[in-house]
């Protein structure tokens, strides 16, 4: 009974005569729902009510959303698929909505643009926080006035707030790591990923240096942490109400991942990309790691015959398909400790991100690539490279998806938009059955799944579509659609995105043509229920 | 049944008929209200089923029974001490009422007479606010009519225009019309009217612009017709919207030789608004018996509906009180409960009696009339304390003490503000999501509710496309930006100078003609420092094709018409002995080759810049180059250099650094920017770090139909694109502004003169420290003339240039062959007195139709234009400083 007084409003009980009285005190004795509400529900209780003669599921689809969504952390199974099961839709904000000097870019399209996805019934926005951009000058001065103005005008509209926390740099949009990151990585370059060629990529720190002092004496995780906490402390008042969920950067673009493809390739098939393992700090691990197997050989490099960036997988020996040295024991030792490496990696990050945020009313994500080139072959170079080591007969997502379920963290996997047919056949490419393949990890071991798209493209929704809803062995709770810019509102691609908002499970398409407002708008704001703003708040 | 709930509407009883009775006796019976009275009936032992099943006969005899019985407690109603609250709230409501305003030419019996009928069919003081336009006028200020075609009851107004009211038409009463007559002989070109209502004070216009009828194309000058038919699309197009129009030939059978001529009869729909005044009335009464309150509400509106609700504090939250309501009560979305007043009995508007429980603290309600119209009070709900004690009531007292009527709110969607709109949107939907949707009851329309939300989807997507679209930071941002630089003390920050600087262009197109230029510039250094300008812009110094230097050839000959290069640098010398900056012309974006290439084309350069076909843009067929595609337009006279060659940008470089180090020159005009892309610029300016900077980025406003689009954002942003695209490293000319004014000044619209934001329309209203005014300058005036500023009208632009934001620059000949050099001169000192710069701050004060006035920096204030503006004395007191023809300007002391 208790539980079906949520989101139920006191009219409808008014015109019940007797139950009236009733309604009103039971209203407020129903804690806030983003809170600890959902752990006096039981999904029996739950099951009980919407039985019951009163049909409590009148509550309005979105109240009970959150108790379902913020059942993950809480390492519930999330194997009900049941009735209420329903894809909440985000969309990403620019990249640059905050400028450089700390104000929001184009306020009022974004104003605008916020008014209509709300109008749409999209449930919330993502927005990228530059660590580069906050913490730009000194360590530990962290200029958060534009993300808060941010959150302000997403909180005024009404939507929820998805906030990824970036520790990578992006080239394409200028945005670079802190200044005196920068600084300390002219003197210390292996602080960087690098590559066999001895290249360092700047966009993110290297794994291996997680734990070394190598930041003016403070640890990357410390400064990382300490990142993370004035996040939290700056944005308490919107913690666990406007913003729903944040996902902490784990490596380059955000995603649990090394570097190992980020040149762009001169044609359309993707090559199997380089092992990163060529910073001083990872080559002392390798020697280490190495010399602990003793097998002190196998800890002076990379192995020599790994193809570079762009080549095909069979344009040297380490990944061919039938006789490459991935099969050798010093492929496995190799690829299992660069991939262990990334995992525990990720493992140190989620766990300090979920550590920070408990108790905070928001999810705590991660987001993995989704290395869907050479898929069909059997040594899978991308992934390999970039961190996972799945060939035939191996299953890195299986310890991938366990870390995050350890770490009460939700899956964000990107590209669910991609299709195979596609892709170019020589890329021997299979985003469907990798993704299938992830999520499987994910539904073994209860980590809740998000999902992404790659890109805006006209012609990936049917797919998007049918991965967030159309199998109910997917599990995806929340879908952000990436992102905010002039072409996603251009008439060529918005009336697609219209038609995509609506047909998920969103509240203005999925109401009863009952629900909806029946004549022109109130002319009067008081007449709201007071309590209409706590229910949503 | 109850009496109670009758008794209001019995008071007018006794006055109706069966009838009337009926309708209340049914309201009664469709009632399912328990109030106080039903004790109250049981006592008395007045059947209440029986009146609750028979509507008919027996109703009647017991609502006339009942209504005797109960004349006491109706008077006690009004008059016992139980009423504790009684307010009469005034309401203005508007209607409007739709007709048309019709526009007739025509010839009386065929005696040459012509006549133009301006009517309306709209009763009304109407009043023709008219005058006259001649054949060679150019400008767009009329002029009075000749006496001779002026009516009977016309009156002068000012020097151009007469009003001459209209009468009813003979032969048709609704009609009121004024007839002029029109001697075909005569040099009128046009007459424009607009319409004018004297009770109401409204101007009616067509599309918001003058009536317009031409008469040269339509008579002959012997009086004939030329011809409806030749003569209909130019009339439709000025005159009337084509699909509003119902135009109807009236042939005249002229008997006149054997010439069949015809008159021609034009309509617009026109609507007025007119405010009627009504009233609502509210009693509270206590009902001893009962403990409960009841509220009567009249109102001589026509059929109108109550949305109210209870509150039970002083926060004013609606809520639905418990049931039961008064009859034809339906409760709107759980919030609010809507009544239908029923209609009084004399026909004189309706009334409504609810029963309201004890503890509410008062009662909340707003008038709806219509789907689009409803009445509040004073922008909020109307309040009604319950509670006799309260100390609500008090307050109310207060707040009312002194009544302004209610005004009329009209949420139309379209005329409602979008952003109001949406956030009522919004709320709607919110309220949906939380869950107050559960009322199945409820099936009703949903399809318009859903396309309307997906229009207001669309249109917020189109307005964040267009913005995102051109990527440009907002107007906004710029003002942080502007405020950022204000904080530090002025200083020269690359490209803007001080931000005080005033140019002077040095030249004009026939300066290269004595071929001793810089030495006649030179004697005159003195001169123009002591005017007050701060920086002189030089013509393009290098060897030249032509003889004005803007098709250069080689770069490093500075040997050109306007003298040798060390009559330059003496010249230079000279001006920064004056304090004067120097600005190099620098023409960056052709170049004229000195040789042909194997195919007899001549793209091959000579010099020390002795480049190949590599430098020139590939997209120009005419010169064949071999360098990429242009980033820009192509300038065809010459060969477009590429710019994203390296080779060509460090020649460039090199070349500039050169020039600022050799000749002196403190910064840079840019000639025609649009050929190329602004980075290169930004790479140019880095390079050599001028004192200032501006370009030439010149393409056309927009035009619909000839006329001159009021919004010209599209124009101003193409140019701040470009300055964004330098990041601000150089300015630009500001175009927008010079077409504004032109467009302004010459039709007499000064309206245009503040966008729709109540800021300046130009690149000034934008990023006004980038922003060059200017009047004219070598290409637009001086012998060329190719979009000359309208004549006799510059001290008006240099009024406004010389007292707004931007950094103005001057044009030569205003200075040294006009009679403008004394003004302009006080115009300079003054702006440098008051220390205005190119941050100053514009507040527009008025932009009308004939007048501009505008306070900068809250120290002085301008007007330009014909008609009348004073700065408002308030505390600060303004004396008049400047005056010229059509301009003044105050300082505040």
């Amino acid at each position: 009974m208790e539980v079906s007084v949520i989101g139920t409003s006191q009219a409808t009980f008014c015109s019940g005569g007797e139950l009236a009285p009733c309604s009103r005190e039971l209203r407020f004795c129903v804690p806030k729902r983003n809170g600890d509400a959902l752990y006096f529900l039981d999904r029996n209780s739950r099951r009980r009510c919407r039985n019951s003669r009163l049909q409590l599921t009148l509550t309005a689809a979105a109240q009970s959303e959150p108790v379902r969504s913020d059942s993950f952390p809480v390492q519930e199974p999330a194997t009900t698929p049941d009735s209420i099961n329903k894809v909440k839709l985000f969309v990403g904000l620019p990249l640059d909505v905050v400028s450089d000097c700390h104000s929001v870019n184009h306020a009022r399209a974004i104003t605008a643009g916020l008014k209509a996805l709300k109008l749409l019934g999209v449930e919330g926005v993502e927005v990228p926080v530059w660590w580069g951009l906050v913490e730009k000058e000194e360590m530990g001065e962290y200029e958060w006035s534009g993300y808060l103005a941010v959150a302000e005008m997403v909180q005024t509209v009404g939507l929820k707030l998805h906030v990824s926390l970036c520790f990578h740099g992006e080239r394409q949009h200028k945005v670079s790591l802190p200044r005196w990151v920068l600084k300390i990585g002219e003197s210390n370059h292996s602080i960087f990923y690098t590559d066999r060629s001895g290249e360092a990529y700047e966009d993110c720190l290297s794994l291996a240096v997680d734990d070394l002092p190598v930041l003016d004496g403070r640890t990357p995780l410390q400064v990382y942490k300490g990142f993370c906490e004035s996040f939290r402390s700056t944005f308490a008042q919107f913690l666990g109400s406007t913003i729903t969920g944040v996902t902490m950067g784990l490596g380059p673009d955000g995603e649990l991942q090394y570097p190992s493809h980020h040149q762009p390739s001169n044609n359309n098939i993707p090559g199997v990309g380089e092992f990163q393992c060529y910073d001083e700090n990872m080559k002392d691990q390798l020697k280490q790691h190495a010399a602990s197997l003793d097998n002190p050989l196998w800890g002076l490099a990379g192995p020599h015959d790994a193809p570079t960036y762009n080549q095909t997988p069979d344009s040297s020996p380490f990944f061919n398909e039938l006789s490459g040295s991935w099969q050798s024991p010093y492929g496995d030792f190799f690829l299992s400790w660069y991939s262990n490496q990334l995992l525990s990696h990720g493992d140190s990050l989620l766990s300090m991100a979920s550590d920070v945020f408990t108790n905070t009313g928001v999810t705590t994500h991660g987001r993995v690539p989704l290395m869907h080139s050479w898929f069909k072959t059997r040594s899978r170079a991308l992934e390999n490279t970039a961190g996972f080591y799945s060939t035939d007969g191996k299953d890195a997502y299986e310890a991938f998806a366990e870390m995050f379920a350890q770490n009460s963290c939700g899956m964000i996997i990107p590209g669910m938009d991609l299709s195979d047919d596609e892709q170019p056949d020589q890329s021997m490419s299979s985003p469907e059955m990798l993704l299938k393949q992830i999520q499987a990890a994910c539904k073994k071991h209860g980590v809740g799944v998000s999902g992404m798209n790659s890109g805006l493209r006209l012609n990936g929704f049917d797919r998007i579509s049918k991965n967030v809803v159309g199998d109910e062995n997917n599990v995806v709770d929340l879908f952000t659609y990436q992102r905010m810019g002039a072409e996603f509102f251009s008439p060529e691609h918005f009336p697609s995105f219209t038609q995509f908002a609506r047909g998920l499970n969103q509240p203005f398409a999925g109401l009863d043509s009952d629900d909806l407002p029946t004549e022109e708008t109130l002319p009067v704001e008081a007449s709201v229920p007071s309590n209409a703003e706590m229910q949503t708040a | 049944m109850s009496s109670v709930t009758v008794e209001p509407l019995l008071r007018y009883h006794r006055r109706t008929e069966v009838s009337g009775l009926r309708k209340v006796a049914n309201s009664c019976y469709s009632s399912s209200s328990l109030n106080c009275s039903r004790q109250k009936l049981f006592h008395r032992g007045k059947c209440k089923l029986r009146l609750r099943r028979r509507p008919a006969a027996p109703v009647v005899i017991r609502a006339s029974s009942s209504s005797s019985s109960n004349t006491a407690l109706a008077e006690t109603f009004e008059s016992s001490g139980d009423v504790f609250f009684r307010h009469s709230f005034p309401v203005t409501r508007t209607e409007t009422v739709e007709g048309k305003i019709f526009v007739r030419i025509d010839q009386e019996n065929g005696k040459g007479n012509w006549h133009l009928t301006v009517g309306c069919s709209l009763p009304g003081k109407w009043i023709l606010h008219w005058g006259v336009s001649y054949v060679n006028d150019i400008g767009s200020e009329w002029d009075q009519p000749p006496k001779h075609m002026r009516p009977s009851g016309s009156v002068p107004v000012k020097n151009y225009a007469i009003e001459t009211p209209l009468k009813k038409a003979s032969g048709d009463d609704s009609f009121y019309e004024v007839k002029i007559d029109i001697d075909p002989k005569s040099a009128i070109a046009a007459i424009n009217f607009v319409l004018k209502d004297q009770e109401t004070g409204a101007w009616y216009q067509h599309k918001g612009r003058d009536f317009k009828v031409p008469l040269v194309d339509y008579l002959l000058e012997d009086g004939t017709v030329f011809g409806a038919n030749s003569f209909r699309p130019f009339f439709s197009n000025i005159l009337l919207k084509p699909e509003t129009q119902d135009h109807t030939q009236e042939p005249n059978n002229v008997k006149k030789e054997d010439r069949k001529v015809e008159g021609i009869y034009e309509e617009q729909p026109i609507a007025k608004h007119t405010a009627i005044e009504n009233s609502v009335t509210v009693s509270v009464r206590r009902c001893p018996e009962t403990s409960k309150n009841l509220l009567y509400l009249e109102t001589d509106l026509p059929e109108v509906v109550v949305h109210w609700g209870v509150c039970r504090d002083a926060a004013k939250n609606w809520e639905i009180p418990p049931g039961p309501h008064p009859p034809e009560t339906v409760i709107f979305k759980e919030k609010a409960l809507r009544t239908l007043l029923q209609a009084k009995e004399d026909g004189r508007g309706c009334s409504g009696l609810f029963t309201l429980d004890e503890g509410l603290a008062g009662f909340l309600f707003v008038l709806k009339l219509n789907d689009n119209t409803w009445l509040k009070c004073k922008g909020n709900d109307f309040y009604v304390p319950l509670s006799s004690s309260s100390s609500l009531l008090a307050q109310f007292t207060q707040e009312h003490s002194k009544d302004s009527p209610v005004s009329v709110k009209a949420l139309d969607q379209n005329q409602g503000s979008d952003t109001a709109f949406t956030n009522e949107i919004i709320k709607e939907i919110r309220n949906l999501v939380s869950g107050i949707s559960s009322d199945n009851s409820r099936k009703v329309k949903t399809k318009e509710a859903q396309e309307s939300i997906l229009q207001e989807i669309e249109k917020l997507a189109a307005e964040a496309y267009s913005i995102f679209r051109s990527s440009i930071p907002t107007f906004k941002e710029e003002v942080v930006y502007e405020e950022e630089l204000e904080k530090s003390p002025p200083k020269k920050s690359s490209g803007t100078g001080s931000g005080y600087e005033i140019v002077l262009q040095g030249f004009n197109w026939e300066s290269h003609k004595s071929g001793r230029w810089y030495m006649e510039l030179k004697e005159k250094a003195e001169d123009i420092a002591s005017l007050g300008f701060t920086v002189v812009w030089l013509p393009p110094p290098t060897e030249s094709v032509s003889p004005e230097g803007y098709m250069p050839k080689d770069l490093y000959n500075l040997n050109s018409r306007y003298g040798n290069i060390y009559e330059l640098k003496e010249l230079v010398g000279k001006l920064h002995e004056s304090g004067l900056k120097v600005l190099g012309d620098a023409v960056l974006n052709h170049r004229c080759a000195q040789y042909q290439n194997q195919n007899g084309i001549w793209n091959i350069f000579g010099g020390r810049l002795n480049w190949d076909d590599r430098a020139v843009v590939a997209d120009d067929p005419h010169f064949q180059g071999r360098g990429n595609k242009s980033s820009g337009d192509n300038f065809h006279a010459a060969p477009n250099i590429d710019h994203s060659q390296d080779f060509v940008r460090k020649d460039i470089k090199e070349w500039m650094c050169w020039l600022r180090e050799e000749i002196g020159y403190d910064g840079w005009r840019l000639d025609f920017v649009r050929g190329f892309w602004g980075g290169y610029v930004k790479d140019y300016m880095d390079a050599t770090s001028p004192y200032f900077a501006v370009g030439e980025y010149w393409d056309s406003l927009s035009y619909t139909y000839g006329e001159m689009d009021h919004n010209q954002d599209a124009h101003r942003q193409r140019i701040i694109d470009w300055i964004n695209a330098t990041t601000g490293s150089a300015g630009a000319f500001d175009v927008t502004t010079k077409g504004v004014l032109h467009e302004a000044l010459e039709r007499c619209e000064y309206w245009r003169l503040a966008d729709e934001k109540g800021k300046p329309p130009g690149v000034v209203g934008w990023w006004p420290s980038r922003a060059v005014t200017f009047v004219e300058n070598h290409d637009t005036g001086s012998t060329q003339g190719h979009w000359r500023f309208p004549g006799g009208k510059e001290m008006q632009g240099y009024a406004y240039i010389l007292t707004h934001p931007g950094t103005p620059a001057v044009f030569f000949d205003h200075i040294y062959s006009s009679n403008y050099r004394s003004e302009i001169a006080a115009l300079i000192a003054f702006r440098n007195r008051h220390k205005i710069h190119c941050r100053s701050v514009v507040e527009i004060s008025k932009a009308a139709r004939d007048v501009y006035a505008a306070i900068i920096d809250k120290k002085i204030a301008v007007k330009i234009g014909p008609g009348h503006f004073e700065p408002p004395n308030g505390p600060r007191k303004w004396s008049p400083a400047l005056e010229g023809r059509d301009y003044k300007i105050w300082e505040s002391s």
